[in-house]
């Protein structure tokens, strides 16, 4: 059973959507990920590369931020970093996202509407949508940093635009109604799967959605990768289903952003 | 690993209501249970932590008979109907497939140390009943877990030490896990389960190093989660073999007083 887990979790190359460096907010117990131990931190759980983030990204400044995300990943080829955005006006200055262009390795733009004090409506974040939409690049959010309605406005509104639902960093099962029917009408919206964990979601995604509308995520160091990886494994869905979300629709997404 | 038989400590049955998820029913978790192995498990059905009734007794136990006798079940206590929850479970006691107790004090409203929990703990010293706790860690978006945080209990861990006590969600993802992990090395009588949505990053291994590994036991919480996520963080976790079956098999058996078929 362990054996067979193990081999299917190597075949699989999970490409990882949510890998969080800085001391984790909100949970005392976790430890930080440091530059130095995320190499081994990924590969003792299977996860091959992917996406790296700051966590704080909501608490200070963007622009330091942004420039410590790219320290953090040290120019290593398996990782791509996420840059924090504020909208494009008032103009602000420093390492944001479309007052400068931001190196290759930034492959991704997370908002924090609600810490930011930011209205999810085009007139205040539409010119950062139609700058990443340009470049092909994703614009990720936390779910507990949105409203639905808004969200499904803007989703509706920027249809070019990929746009990551994050399911951290609290549960996002109290909101599966609007969920389900924001991935039914939203073809653009994609879902991060750390945090979808309640009974046959993934199943249900699949089949309802389609597999393409999944990524891999973590949440390292907050949780175990084998949490998603676990649901992964066990998915009642094909095999090429199972390693799309796993790692080829992320591979796929950040193969099309242009620089 | 070969594991003949998991068991689910920590699941529940019926529509939560406050969300969607696609697999409620007693026939979805036995195709779930068949798919992953899982021999048996202990239930709580959503009905009766709402309001808990003879009726909700005898579904469980219609349940328990529709499985082939593999979901055992809890008899919800609500220390706001104190006696008559006590009456009812005393009516209940010798039905077949009734594996303990279930408290839920962030639900009830009613914090886990306050006297009117007295006659439950009394009921469960007396006829051998295990009692199985909600525990979660107290925060700012969700403060009524302050009414079930682990140190909570140590009153009536102290007063009836020959209960055995399952801390379910080993204290939550906050701080609680550091008093969850403290009590059930201090209390011979205490235990803990890590159902739900508590996904700390080696949190198994981290277990299996901080206290006795016959004290933990595995849980899903379906449908708030699904099985499928907490089952592979044991299986593919780096602790021994023989750990596994302790926390997948052996613990349950022995807390809950199973008969392994």
């Amino acid at each position: 059973m362990t054996r067979e887990r193990r081999e299917l979790a190597q075949q699989l190359q999970f490409f990882d959507c949510s890998i969080w460096l800085g001391k984790p907010q909100g949970f005392p117990l976790a430890d930080e990920l440091l530059p130095e131990t995320l190499a081994s931190t990924l590969s003792d759980r299977f996860i091959t590369g992917g996406l790296v983030s700051h966590w704080h990204g909501n608490t200070i400044s963007a622009q330091d931020v942004n420039t410590a995300v790219i320290q953090g990943i040290d120019g290593r080829d398996n990782l791509s970093a996420i840059w924090t955005g504020l909208p494009l006006f008032p103009e602000e200055d420093g390492e944001l996202p479309g007052c400068v262009e931001p190196p290759s390795c930034v492959k991704g733009v997370r908002i924090f509407p609600k810490s930011h004090g930011l209205p999810l409506e085009h007139w205040s974040v539409g010119t950062l949508c139609d700058w990443l939409a340009k470049r092909n690049m994703p614009l990720l959010v936390w779910h507990t940093e949105v409203d639905w309605q808004s969200l499904y406005r803007l989703a509706e509104r920027f249809c070019n635009l990929k746009i990551v639902l994050e399911t951290q960093p609290r549960k996002i099962l109290y909101h599966t109604r609007p969920l389900f029917a924001l991935m039914r009408d939203c073809a653009n919206v994609l879902v991060e799967i750390s945090n979808f964990v309640g009974a046959g979601f993934i199943e249900y995604a699949v089949s309802n959605f389609g597999a393409q509308r999944l990524l891999f995520g973590s949440f390292l160091p907050v949780n175990d990768p084998l949490v998603s990886i676990g649901m992964l494994l066990d998915a009642e869905i094909s095999h090429a289903d199972k390693a799309a979300i796993a790692g080829g629709n992320l591979r796929q997404l950040l193969s099309e952003v242009q620089s | 690993m070969s594991c003949a038989a998991i068991i689910d400590a920590h699941m529940h049955v019926g529509q939560p209501g406050v969300f969607f998820a696609p697999e409620t029913t007693l026939d979805h978790i036995l195709y779930r249970m068949d798919q992953l192995n899982i021999s048996s498990a202990i239930c709580t059905d959503n009905q009766s932590l709402t309001n808990v009734s003879m009726e909700s007794m005898a579904e469980l136990r219609s349940n328990f008979e529709r499985s082939g006798s593999r979901i055992h079940y809890l008899a919800v206590y609500d220390p706001r109907r104190a006696n008559e929850c006590i009456e009812m479970i005393r009516e209940c006691q010798d039905w077949a497939g009734l594996a303990g107790i279930k408290i839920h004090p962030s639900f009830h409203g009613v914090s886990a140390e306050d006297e009117s929990y007295d006659g439950i703990w009394q009921f469960a010293s007396k006829n051998s009943l295990p009692i199985l706790s909600h525990t979660w860690s107290s925060s700012d978006y969700n403060p009524i877990q302050r009414l079930s945080t682990p140190e909570r209990f140590e009153r009536y861990l102290k007063t009836y030490g020959d209960v055995k006590f399952v801390l379910g969600h080993a204290g939550g993802r906050g701080a609680g896990r550091h008093d969850a992990v403290r009590i059930v090395n201090e209390y011979p009588n205490a235990y803990l389960d890590f159902a739900g949505d508590v996904f700390c990053h080696s949190l198994i291994e981290s277990l299996v190093d901080s206290v006795p590994v016959e004290k933990i036991l595995f849980g899903t919480d379906f449908p708030w989660i699904d099985p499928r996520a907490n089952l592979s963080r044991v299986l593919l976790a780096d602790i021994p073999t023989s750990a596994k079956q302790y926390i997948l098999h052996e613990n349950a058996l022995s807390v809950y007083d199973l008969r392994c078929d």
